[in-house]
């Protein structure tokens, strides 16, 4: 049975990847802002799997397991970070986090 | 000149989704139509027996299922990197078997850090 | 079965040093320290921290004189950028845990963890700087953001550290991802991640049907790393993380990331030069320095608070070092008498002979060096007079708390004189070497508008540094003004800086002469 073009994929990785970076600039909750950044990751991801699988090469492959590994130990931090503002101020709207503007 | 559609082998499972989101659709809408109504206050609490409902059901989580559940993830994602070692374990040999050695070590350290610093005890 | 010999792990020993310390740290704050809020216990922790990267220097400082070498199966590169950025770091890092050891005991928040985030977000740094692979790449500038994000939102006072951790995290972490994506569709252009092999089939290529996404991707990355060295306009993040971060990691943040992140964008970029035309990585760059430089002065110039002002100061002085990188693509400067063609493609080799072009890098990182020492000393100055009591008011870092600063402490007044000189690049201070070497090198690669640009800006912003010396030698301070406590370890700090910003400013000659020869060899 034939396979999906690599196309398909790539198309999908760049609509997941814009989506992502549209949500990083318009969303207002910092939980949902954080997600979408995960999201372009995955999307990031997906190009490389893709791209592995259309070479029969292995690095792509690889590439993913690291940027696994690097999302979650950046999700650790970033939502240690967003427990902290919530804590300091008891909201995640970034729209209220301007103490320091002049 | 016949093309093959890579997606003909999912045909059934197209029908599949479309008779299953047909009938979502369909059958809440003609039970809506045709079942009879009674609309009272007590039919509109949440529970139509037992206790009076308390509070809200968004209650916030205590930060300790956050804690658990980041260094879960942390470790579980850092074991996936033990597997393709683990399959190729005898070509990779001893340099194979130092590298993942020194890997494991820096996780030994980083789980002596979480447990003595007290971020696996429940109650506290 | 790969081999490999310890000579391909030499370069990531002084790496592999500030990690352990780090580890070490973490434990003996796990299992050594037994009064939980006792400061007395940990005053060990920042002389390992020191010996550490003492430790890690010496051997990154050894590694210099090694032959420039691929190890690692390619994945790394041994040459004189990545020892020079990597001794850099050390000293930074050093210098900044001493910073931060008198900081932390004034906050009673000192903690085996702060340092030894320092010396991962280092060793993170000293790896970027010799990645020669994309994913090795992104993997060592997260580790080194990670270990940044958390040092940010380290102090709970007050909201601004989380805050600025926040910001900081998110634009962090989407910048990544940008670059990330970017080393996707590059992947796929070539196949591989490795960054000489991408050269060689850019190279190879004639004008291949994937050339848009060599573009995309080089975009992407540019982007990526446009934001991580702060360059305008994607240097927004910059004043409120660094107004909002501890003041010692400020100054780790300012000197060693961008260090670190210089390097390796000149890495990746002379490896996609020959897939992009001669002019794009020209144009890009020079744009982004014009930007930087004009835009980061300017905005500089209004602010009375002085964290702010370096802040803005550290975006402009990002302009410069892209000006040299400019230089470093100019397309077809003295080429003349050379024989080389405007597309001649060596690998290392954009458009310019070697010599030019090892007067560039020389320029470059003698540039950085001056930087990492000067942010460092001026840093230190502001963590010094920094008092808990106002942390949560915007008024800690105002001109005034400068006002008298001579009378009452002339030795942090002359610490600040020696570090605003140099960040306005009047000598004899490094800060004017490094703008001398960076302007003479974008001239001689025919950059003179762009040159001249760096020359004004640089003049209008002595008046914002020379300022911050106004009110420390010609103004009173305000009546009651409390005296900040000192610290031995913040003294030998300053002291450290200055006289690296003063001796380095006088005699150049010993490290532009090792750094002549060592890219001269590198090149060749």
């Amino acid at each position: 049975m034939q396979l999906v073009p690599t196309q398909h994929y790539l198309i999908l990785a760049a609509v997941l990847f814009c989506l992502g970076m549209l949500g990083v600039l318009v969303r207002r909750n910092a939980l949902v802002v954080f997600m979408c950044v995960e999201l372009m990751l995955n999307a990031a991801n997906l190009t490389f799997l893709a791209f592995a699988r259309e070479r029969g090469d292995v690095t792509g492959h690889l590439s993913a397991f690291f940027i696994i590994a690097v999302a979650a130990a950046e999700a650790a931090v970033g939502l240690a970070i967003v427990i902290a503002v919530f804590r300091s101020r008891g909201t995640v709207n970034i729209d209220e986090l301007h103490t320091m503007k002049h | 000149m016949e093309t093959y559609n890579p997606l003909t082998g999912y045909l059934p499972l197209a029908l599949v989704f479309l008779v299953a989101g047909g009938m979502a659709f369909a059958i809440p809408l003609i039970a809506s139509m045709l079942g009879p109504k009674s609309v009272n206050p007590i039919k509109s609490e949440t529970f139509e027996c037992g206790n009076v409902t308390i509070g809200s059901a968004r209650q916030r989580f205590a930060v300790k299922f956050y804690v658990v559940a980041l260094l879960f993830i942390v470790f579980d994602v850092e074991a996936v990197f033990l597997y393709p070692w683990a399959v190729n374990f005898k070509a990779l040999g001893w340099f194979g078997y130092t590298t993942m050695s020194l890997f494991a070590a820096t996780l030994i350290v980083a789980l002596a850090y979480v447990w003595k610093k007290g971020a696996l005890e429940w109650e506290s | 079965m790969p081999s490999f010999s310890i000579q391909d792990f030499m370069p990531i020993f002084p790496a592999a040093i500030l990690a352990v310390g780090a580890m070490a740290l973490l434990l003996s704050e796990a299992f050594l320290v037994s009064v939980p809020h006792a400061s007395a216990s940990r005053g060990y922790q920042a002389v390992i921290g020191v010996i550490t990267a003492a430790f890690a220097g010496t051997v990154a400082f050894h590694n210099a004189f090694e032959d420039p070498r691929v190890v690692l199966q390619g994945f790394a590169v041994l040459d004189p950028f990545s020892s020079f950025v990597t001794v850099v770091v050390a000293v930074t890092v050093g210098l900044a845990v001493l910073l931060s050891a008198g900081f932390l005991k004034h906050r009673n928040a000192e903690r085996g963890e702060f340092y030894a985030l320092m010396l991962f977000a280092a060793a993170g740094m000293s790896l970027l700087a010799l990645s020669a692979e994309f994913i090795t790449l992104f993997v060592n500038l997260e580790v080194l953001s990670v270990a940044t994000y958390a040092l940010t939102a380290y102090l709970r006072r007050g909201t601004r550290p989380a805050e600025a951790g926040f910001k900081y995290f998110i634009l962090g972490a989407f910048s990544g991802a940008l670059l990330l994506y970017g080393a996707a569709l590059l992947y796929g252009a070539t196949g591989t991640t490795k960054l000489a092999g991408m050269a060689e089939v850019l190279r190879a290529a004639s004008s291949g049907d994937k050339a848009w996404l060599v573009y995309c991707g080089m975009v992407l990355v540019a982007t990526g790393f446009a934001f991580k060295v702060a360059a305008v306009p994607f240097h927004m993040w910059t004043p409120d993380v660094y107004e909002g971060a501890p003041t010692p990691v400020t100054a780790l943040m300012s000197a060693g990331v961008k260090a670190a992140a210089f390097v390796a964008l000149i890495r990746v970029f002379v490896a996609l030069a020959p897939g992009l035309g001669p002019q794009v990585p020209f144009v890009l760059f020079g744009g982004l320095a014009l930007l930087t430089m004009v835009a980061g002065n300017l905005m500089a110039l209004p602010q009375r608070n002085v964290k702010r002002m370096l802040a803005y100061s550290s975006v402009a002085h990002a302009g410069y070092v892209l000006l040299g990188v400019t230089a470093l693509f100019a397309p077809a400067a003295g080429t003349e008498g050379h024989g080389m063609g405007v597309l001649s493609a060596s690998p290392l080799l954009g458009q310019v002979p070697a010599s030019a072009h090892a007067d560039i890098y020389k320029a470059i990182l003698f540039y950085l060096l001056g930087y990492a020492v000067t942010t460092i000393g001026s840093f230190g100055v502001l963590a010094a007079l920094e008092r808990r009591e106002d942390e949560t008011r915007g008024t800690t870092w105002d001109l005034d708390r400068f006002a008298g600063l001579a009378h009452s402490k002339p030795g942090w007044a002359i610490a600040m004189a020696a570090c605003m000189l140099s960040l306005g690049g009047i000598p004899p201070t490094v800060g004017f070497m490094g703008k001398l070497l960076v302007f003479r090198a974008a001239v001689d690669a025919g950059l003179l508008g762009l040159a001249i640009v760096g020359v004004l800006t640089s003049a209008a912003a002595a008046y914002y540094y020379l300022r911050v010396v106004v009110y420390m030698f010609m103004r009173n301070a305000a009546e009651g003004a409390a005296v900040p406590e000192r610290h031995w370890q913040t003294d030998v700090a300053l002291a450290v800086a200055t006289a690296g910003v003063i001796l380095l400013g006088i005699l150049p000659g010993p490290v532009t002469a090792w750094l002549t020869q060592a890219t001269m060899l590198a090149l060749r």
